[in-house]
């Protein structure tokens, strides 16, 4: 007897945009403070130390191993759509820029994974890349 | 796919019935469209935040006016609500996937509202030659 092949289940919307938040997060508190130093040298210094932030987690972490804190914490991963592995820090990177795309039109390319058939948003389509359940 | 319209669409709802006392709260301005913001031109859902608003506070014909498309979104919305809460019940059949036809056929329809309602707007903020 064989069996057809199960479909790729996708991560949901919530699970994305709540493993987002959690991202922003350490680089907002950052930024944060560098505000309420009022201080424009201290405030610089740590808008370079949010980026290198998230540089190390979403760019890094999140191209070489397809986690970020936020994804590794919802249990998702981000993975290329045809090799089903990580996509490396410079697409990771490429995707974030990508993500710009996703503001432009009233923000509706962060609403895509709510109705798209895998759950990909705008940048996710350019790069070919898709969110799973690790 | 009525599971995930409703729900956004209720959560749409709620948001806008908050939005403006959120807003003379904290003083926010909202978010801004970017295409607006950096070109002047609007994008084909431009209006949805003042459409929801409006409608959540019974300004019907100023919701048509800043976008028909909120319309289209709140009969989705009434229209799928009584099968997710029959689904709840347990009544009613459960959700399959959509076929690959369906999603076609679907997004090619989407894709021509969005292009309608982008004209709306186009007009809505006097960039068509026409009254």
């Amino acid at each position: 007897m064989t069996y057809a092949p199960s479909p790729p289940i996708f991560a949901n919307w919530g699970q994305r945009a709540g493993g987002y938040l959690i991202d922003a997060v350490p680089p907002a508190v950052v930024v944060f403070i560098g505000a309420a130093t009022r201080s424009v040298g201290l405030m610089l210094l740590l808008d370079l130390v949010a980026l290198a932030i998230t540089g190390y987690n979403r760019w890094y972490l999140g191209g070489t191993t397809g986690q970020s804190w936020g994804k590794k914490a919802l249990g998702l991963k981000l993975v290329s759509e045809s090799t089903g592995a990580p996509i490396g820090a410079g697409m990771a990177f490429a995707r974030d820029i990508c993500h710009l795309l996703d503001s432009l039109a009233c923000y509706i390319g962060w609403l895509f994974p709510l109705w798209d058939a895998k759950r990909q948003t705008f940048a996710d389509k350019i790069i070919r890349t898709i969110v799973i359940p690790a | 796919m009525p599971e995930r319209i409703t729900l956004f669409g209720a959560g749409a709802a709620m948001a806008g019935a908050v939005y403006p006392a959120l807003m003379a709260h904290t003083g926010g301005q909202g978010l801004p469209c970017p295409l607006r913001t950096l070109t002047g031109v609007p994008c084909p859902f431009c209006g949805l935040t003042t459409a929801t608003v409006a409608m959540t506070h019974g300004n019907w014909s100023a919701a048509a006016a800043a976008s028909p498309l909120a319309y289209l979104i709140a009969a989705l919305v009434v229209g799928t609500a009584p099968v997710l809460v029959a689904r709840a019940g347990g009544l009613g059949s459960a959700p399959r996937s959509w076929s690959a036809a369906a999603r076609r056929q679907t997004g090619w329809a989407m894709a021509c509202l969005v292009a309608l309602s982008w004209l709306f707007q186009l007009h809505r903020y006097g960039f068509l030659p026409i009254p």
